[in-house]
Parts: structure tokens; C-alpha cells; sequence
């Protein structure tokens, strides 16, 4: 019973939150990209920002040479960094550069798969058990099975046929596999994930291999193999973790798939865990679940001064994510009287406002009705002869001053 | 109006005689007693029923299965199409044009001499309207979960008391033979002392949007609709959707704590308390007018040391239904049938004549008019049904606040922390209240 206990606390995030603060000892990370069937221009700067953010990463890219360029003139000093991160689908490196990789993960360097890299070096056996499961490159049943959930059954499938596809592209469910794996703890057990290619049919070695989220590929989306194929997956090399991320493919600024709240959190979790083992950053609060896609524009999470700013202006046709913040905010006080009440001094600020739109002060007075005290009480009176807020108001004042 | 009258009466004298005050055996029909058979027609339940969505022409169509036993008198919505399909529904049945129609509830309760009267309705207005049907000394049949706020539920329960009223909770799930089974197995120590229990209830709903404003349609009432609840406009959102809004509905959480919260309760012996300590977190939407939890988790601790986990299907082990958990294995019921048992054999136990025998029904409805008939409480009781739906509101509360809520489950306060207790009622728009008892 203690063990459930412990895992219903830890699996919200109910454990004290850890913030993570910029400080020096940031991991350094090298992003290896430069070729790719995909977007990398986009997407390489966008997943350094993704993982600089945290405050835990230091990420420089390094580009190979272009397709058909010397190999040679391409060897990364992987002794410096913790964490590589390959966005990169493209030719062959040279064999001391292989070696070097292959040594560095060997010896417990982390390594984040992105997205096409995993269509990468279909001929290289050792970059191949780093990722599990891989597609495309005249990949078929030479290379591995295939690995999927069939009515929540893992399935290791060894059928002949193609490794790698993905119908058309849509939103999906991503459904988590393994609770209390560090990654995923704390994390709804199923999000909709931004606009994005469903990879499918993946085969590979499977060894060593975990999966912690799968998404079902259903056929009538526009295509899909009508199972549960693997999102998010963890590989062990040698003493290295290779966290293994299918999603995220790049459009113009990113796109969906990129801005999607869960692939962002899922991305830096993944890659702290690759290098530690372990993930001491807290769950966002804009995590998605399964009732909607929560994209971030700026790749960022929105912070309580700017859902302060931006709530004023709140139209009910249009996004309700400040509140959401606020809200989420005052429940991960959990009661603290002096947090509670600064946050209600910024909700008061709001409701004083004349500039606020009618619809912010009714969202805030239903959430100052259990929260409020006797600092808010004024103020709602007076909005009391709003006839549009009048209902809200007294609402409000029968809470609090019941 | 006289004969109705007098048929309620006579409902009330067989109770009377049922418990063996006085003796009238020469017009009492055997049947009357509870002893099968054919109930005279004049003897039949006089029953109508308020809200005509699907729940409740799902109750209507079981109440007028019982041919014999229940006449179907009138109807009550705030959707007139949805009031006329009602009426349509019973009038065939009776091949008569005789069911009357109404749009507001107090004049269906002023007007109608019934003996009973069958519920469902959103749950924002179960407390003004269950304690309204109560006051009148109708017997009703309540859709869970009986309240959306535990003051509603408080009063509801002390308007019963008052009144001494049949009452029935849409809570069907008891009148099947697997959830008693795994009940009394579990209530018998069939798995030990029972320690943990855990309850999955289903996942919740996708998103909408906020669909723009629109003329509200002609058929329906909105305002009345709305009733005690904040007034917002109307955007096509009102039958099913309320659910997924917190103003009218806790979510899937509260519209199913009357199902696998209420079994578990009865198998644990938890059917009068409340857990003295409720923690969790819910994973609410960030878009659009739904606003219930989309996920939800959280654990209550009682007094006498059990634990009960309520979450999402999802996140549990074994998903939808109850689970026992004792110190010797677990029993698991859930719909389709379902039981299943760490060790097959406790499924083949017997339960010994000495031993706790819970309530038989095999008739959800039936239960409810047979006890209108003899007296005894029916198979799914208010106070009962207040203690289950309880254990989702705390536990919506300690969602909302993020904070370990402290219950004292004998005088029904929440302990230390007076901005929880605020979430204890919700403020109704006036003119609406709850009625006194």
C-alpha cells in the first residue's frame, strides 16, 4: 500500500516542485544536425532554445558538411559534453568519428534521438541499438522487429515487411505506457499532441529498449497501421541512455508539432534523464491532456507576471490559458497564506482595472470566491452595481464573506 | 384530483398496514404486500417525472415496464420538444392523450397529487428541486449524483429524515448480481481485512472550443435552465454538455461516484462516513467553456485506517470499476458483468448463514415501488448516496485548492481551512434557494 501511496504523490508532481534556476553548472550539450530530410534549419535552433530554456542545458550546434562534403572535417570533441542530440538524416560520418560517438555513449554519455534521426545510418549496427527502432532506409525485417502496443498488449512483431511510415499528418493521442518512469511521472496519462507525423511501422533492435508512450494510428485519420506505435522510448547502451523521441517534425517556425506544449516538456525531461538518469525539473502547468493541443509559440511556458498581463484583455472566444496559469499557480501554493494573498493582490489590480474586459472579472471573481479575503472585498462591492458583473460579484461575496 | 388523493393515502394506509399497526385485510391486495402477483389498477404508484433528457426517459421507460405497479401521470422539462416526446412516449403506452405537461416544476408539484416522482435533471438544480419533491411527501427515485455541492447534499438528506419519504438513487449498479456479489464477498473478509480500495471512473472528455453565442432556441427555457446557476449566454451547450462545466457538474468524477464510489462504499462498510483526509490533483483544460477535470487523482484516508484511491480509468492498474484490496487479495467488479479475484476460488466462497447478507434487489425500479408499498428502505438511500457523491466533492476540493483536506466525517466540516470550506456550497443566483424543510 506504501508504494501506492508514494506513487500517487509523486505521479502529479505532489513532491516539492524544483525549480529550475539558470545556474553554471548547466550540462553542456552538443547538437550534431547539417543534413536531414527534414526541415533542420528550423528545427535545429528551435531545440536548442526548447533545451536551453530549462536553465539545465548549454547547447552548441554543430553542423556536419553539407551532402556529399568531406566527413573528415567533421569530428565533434565529444569528451566536452554530457548530452548529444542528434537532428541529423543524412550521409555517413567517418569511422574515427563513429568510433568516438559509439565510445562516448559507451562510456555514459547521454544521446537524445530526434525525430528522422531515427531514419538515420540504417547500415550502422551500433547507432541502430542507440535507437531502438528506426524507419525507412530500405529498413524490413533484417533490421529488427516491430514494436508496438495491440489492446494495450506489447507487441514484438518479427513479420516481414517495411520499417517506417506515417499517414497523413494530425493531431493524436499520446498515451503513457510507464507511469513512474522519471520522464513521464507527474505527467497526465494521455495528452493530445500538436499537429504532427504519426511514425509507424518502426523496426529495429529493440534491446535495452523501454517504451513510455505510444499513440494509436488510426487508419480512418488519413492512414495508420491501427496500433499503438511507440513515441517516446528509452535505450540503454554500454552505460549511456538514449532518450528517443518520434514526434516533433519541423515546419516553418516549428510548427505544431514543435510548439506542442507535451513535446517540449517531454524533450527536456527526456534529455536530463539522459544524462542523469534522473528529472528534477517540474511538470509545466500548461501540460496538455487530452481535451485540447496547447501549443507554445515562443516555445516557452507562460509565467504568472505574463498571465497577469495578458488576462485583462481576456475574451471568452479566445484563450483562457492566463487563467489557467493563475489557477495553477495558486493550487501549487497549497494553502501558503502569504502566496495566496500576493496572487490576489494581482487579481485585485486586474478587477480595479476599467481597461479589463468583463469576462477576465468574472473569471476572476469565481476563482476569488474560495480564495479571496477581506483585501478583495471592496473591490467586488463596487462591482457589485455592474449589472454584467453584478451575479459574479455577489457570488463571490457570499463566499467569502459567508 | 379527489381519487389521486385517495390513492396516495391508501399507499400510506398499506404502508401502515405492512408494519402491522392496524389491519384492513379485506381491501388490501396481497400484492400490495409485497406477495406478487396482480396489483389492482387503482393500486398503482401515481408517478411523473421532472427532466425528460435521456436519463430520464431511460428511468420513465423502466417505470412503465412495471405495467402493473406504476401509472405514469405527468411530465415535467424546460425543453418543450424534449416534454412533448415525454408525453408522446407515455400516451402511447397507455393509448390514451391523458399525460400532462409541464414546464415549470413548481406547478408540476403544486398541481399533481402524486405518490412518487422520478428525477434526473443536471446536478446544479438537485438540491432545490429534490428537497422541493421531499417537502411535498412525494417518494422520489434521484438521479446521482444526488447533489453538486455537500451543503445541497446535507439538505436533501435532513428533508428526507423529515419527511419519511421512499427514497431510491439512480444507483442500478447495486441491483446487479456482480456488484453485490464482489460487495458481500468483500464486506465478509473474503480478501482479508479490507485496507485499499481503488476506484477508476472514466477518463475524461475532449474539448469544444467555445462555440460563439446563439439565439437560444425556441423550445427551451434557458433562464430556468440555468436556474440557481451564474447566468451566461447561451452557446448550444445545454443538454449532455453541461457535465463537462463546472457551474452544473463535477465531470465524469462526480457523475460517477454514484456507480463505483458507492460500491465500494458498501463493500468496505463505508456507506455512513467520510474519509478524514482527501489529497490528489486534477489536470484541468486550458481552452474553451469545458472546465472539469480531464484527469483526476486523488486519495482519501478514513478513520478506521482504509485507503480509497479514486482516479481516471487510465491511471489504474485495472482501470474502470472497484477493487477491494485486503490483506489477503483483491476482488474487482465493474460493468459488462465483470468480477474477477486475485484467487479464483474467493469468487466460489459461500457466504455462511451468520454472516453479513448486503440488500438483495434484482430490480433497480422495481425495489423502489415495492418499498413505497412495504415501507423499508430501498436498496440505494439517500444518506447513503449523499456519502458516496461526498467522497468526489472532497475530492474535487482538494483538487481546486491543491491543498490535503481535513473531513470530519460525524459532524460533516471540513477542519482548519476556512477556504475549502467555502467550496462546501455554491452561492445560488437569486431569486433561487434551497427551500427550508
Amino acid at each position: 500500500m506504501k508504494k501506492q501511496n508514494l506513487l500517487l504523490l509523486t505521479v502529479f508532481g505532489l513532491l516539492p516542485f524544483f525549480s529550475a534556476c539558470k545556474n553554471e553548472a548547466t550540462y553542456k550539450t552538443l547538437l550534431i544536425t547539417g543534413q536531414n530530410n527534414h526541415n533542420w534549419q528550423e528545427s535545429s535552433p528551435i531545440l536548442k532554445q526548447i533545451l536551453d530554456e530549462t536553465g539545465l542545458f548549454s547547447t552548441d550546434i554543430m553542423k556536419t558538411p553539407d551532402k556529399g562534403g568531406d566527413m573528415k572535417t567533421f569530428n565533434p570533441d565529444f569528451s566536452k559534453y554530457k548530452l548529444v542530440v542528434i537532428d541529423y538524416n543524412g550521409d555517413s560520418w567517418s569511422d574515427k568519428t563513429d568510433t568516438a560517438f559509439v565510445d562516448f555513449v559507451r562510456n555514459g554519455g547521454g544521446v537524445v534521438i530526434y525525430h528522422a534521426a531515427d531514419n538515420s545510418f540504417p547500415g550502422w549496427k551500433e547507432y541502430n541499438a542507440m535507437t531502438g527502432l528506426g524507419g525507412w532506409g530500405d529498413r524490413n525485417q533484417k533490421d529488427g522487429p516491430y514494436v508496438y502496443y495491440k489492446d494495450n498488449k506489447l507487441i514484438v512483431d518479427t513479420t516481414a515487411g517495411i520499417g517506417g511510415t506515417h499517414g497523413k499528418r494530425r493531431e493524436y493521442v499520446v498515451r503513457t505506457r510507464i507511469m513512474d518512469h522519471p520522464i513521464m511521472k507527474g505527467l497526465p496519462v494521455a495528452w493530445l499532441h500538436g499537429t504532427d507525423e504519426l511514425y509507424s511501422l518502426l523496426r529495429g533492435p529493440a534491446k535495452n529498449m523501454q517504451i513510455l508512450a505510444s499513440a494509436f494510428a488510426d487508419s480512418a485519420l488519413g492512414g495508420g497501421t491501427m496500433r499503438d506505435e511507440p513515441m517516446l522510448m528509452t535505450i540503454t547502451f554500454g552505460k549511456g541512455r538514449i532518450f528517443h523521441t518520434a514526434m516533433g517534425h519541423a515546419d516553418i517556425g516549428g510548427g505544431p508539432a514543435m510548439q506542442c506544449a507535451g513535446f517540449i516538456t517531454t524533450l527536456q525531461r527526456g534529455a536530463e534523464w539522459a544524462i542523469t538518469g534522473d528529472v528534477t525539473q517540474k511538470i509545466p502547468w500548461d501540460f496538455p491532456s487530452t481535451a485540447g493541443v496547447v501549443l507554445r509559440p515562443d516555445f516557452k511556458e507562460m509565467t504568472l507576471d505574463e498571465a497577469f498581463k495578458t488576462i485583462g484583455k481576456y475574451d471568452i472566444t479566445r484563450s483562457t490559458k492566463s487563467l489557467a496559469c493563475i489557477q495553477s499557480k495558486i493550487r501549487s501554493l497549497s494553502g501558503d497564506t502569504q502566496g495566496l494573498l500576493a496572487i490576489e493582490k494581482d487579481m485585485v489590480k486586474v478587477l480595479s482595472d476599467n481597461g479589463s474586459t468583463s469576462e477576465a472579472k468574472k473569471l476572476l471573481l469565481r476563482e476569488l470566491s474560495w480564495m479571496g479575503t477581506d483585501y478583495s472585498v471592496n473591490t467586488i462591492k463596487k462591482l457589485n452595481s455592474d449589472p454584467e458583473l453584478k451575479d459574479e460579484a455577489e457570488f463571490a461575496l457570499a463566499r467569502i464573506q459567508k | 384530483m379527489a381519487s389521486k388523493t385517495n390513492r396516495r393515502d391508501f399507499v400510506k394506509r398499506s404502508v401502515a398496514v405492512a408494519a402491522g399497526t392496524f389491519i384492513l385485510p379485506q381491501i388490501i391486495p396481497s400484492s400490495v404486500l409485497g406477495m406478487g402477483g396482480k396489483v389492482a389498477p387503482s393500486n398503482r404508484i401515481i408517478i411523473g417525472s421532472i427532466g425528460t433528457g435521456s436519463q430520464g426517459m431511460s428511468n420513465m421507460r423502466d417505470f412503465l415496464r412495471l405495467k402493473d405497479s406504476v401509472h405514469f401521470v405527468a411530465v415535467c422539462d424546460v425543453d418543450s420538444n424534449r416534454l412533448s416526446k415525454a408525453k408522446e412516449t407515455v400516451d402511447t403506452e397507455y393509448k390514451n392523450k391523458d399525460c400532462r405537461k409541464y414546464a415549470d416544476y413548481r406547478e408540476f408539484l403544486e398541481k399533481e397529487k402524486l405518490d412518487a416522482v422520478s428525477i434526473a435533471l443536471p446536478d446544479h438544480w438537485h438540491g432545490i428541486i429534490y428537497t422541493a419533491a421531499v417537502n411535498k411527501g412525494l417518494n422520489v427515485y434521484g438521479e446521482k449524483p444526488i447533489c453538486r455541492t455537500i451543503e445541497d447534499g446535507q439538505t436533501i438528506v435532513a428533508a428526507v429524515k423529515k419527511n419519511n419519504i421512499i427514497w431510491q438513487t439512480g444507483s442500478w449498479q447495486r441491483s446487479l448480481t456482480n456488484f453485490h456479489r464482489g460487495a458481500e464477498l468483500a464486506i465478509n473478509g473474503r480478501v482479508g481485512k479490507v485496507k485499499y480500495i481503488e476506484v477508476g471512473l472514466p477518463d475524461g472528455n475532449k474539448g469544444i472550443g467555445t462555440p460563439p453565442v446563439r439565439p437560444v432556441p425556441p423550445e427551451l427555457d434557458w433562464d430556468m435552465w440555468l436556474g440557481p446557476a451564474l447566468k451566461v449566454p447561451y452557446r448550444g451547450v445545454a443538454h449532455w454538455d453541461w457535465r463537462w462545466m463546472l457551474d452544473y457538474s463535477g465531470g465524469q468524477l462526480t457523475d460517477w461516484a454514484g456507480h463505483h464510489i458507492d460500491i465500494a462504499n458498501w463493500g468496505a462498510g463505508l456507506e455512513h462516513t467520510g474519509p478524514v483526509e482527501i489529497s490528489g490533483k486534477g489536470v484541468y483544460p486550458y481552452e474553451g467553456i469545458f472546465n472539469v477535470p480531464v484527469e483526476y487523482d486523488f486519495l482519501c484516508r478514513y478513520d478506521n485506517g482504509i485507503e480509497m484511491r479514486v482516479a481516471n480509468a487510465s491511471r489504474l492498474p485495472l482501470g474502470m470499476g472497484t477493487t477491494w484490496h485486503g490483506d489477503m487479495g483483491w476482488i474487482h467488479v465493474d460493468r459488462g458483468d465483470i468480477i474477477s479475484a486475485s484467487d479464483p476460488k474467493i469468487l466460489n466462497e459461500v457466504i455462511g448463514e451468520n454472516e453479513i447478507h448486503l440488500y438483495k434487489s434484482s430490480d433497480h425500479w422495481k425495489n423502489f415501488i415495492d418499498c413505497i408499498h412495504s415501507g423499508k428502505p430501498a436498496i440505494a438511500p439517500v444518506e447513503v448516496a449523499y456519502r458516496a457523491i461526498s467522497v468526489a466533492l472532497l475530492g474535487e476540493i482538494a483538487m481546486t485548492t491543491g491543498e490535503t483536506i481535513k473531513w470530519d466525517p460525524d459532524k460533516e466540516k471540513i477542519i482548519g481551512n476556512q477556504k475549502a470550506s467555502r467550496l462546501l456550497s455554491r452561492p445560488y443566483r437569486q431569486p433561487w434557494n434551497l427551500p427550508t424543510i
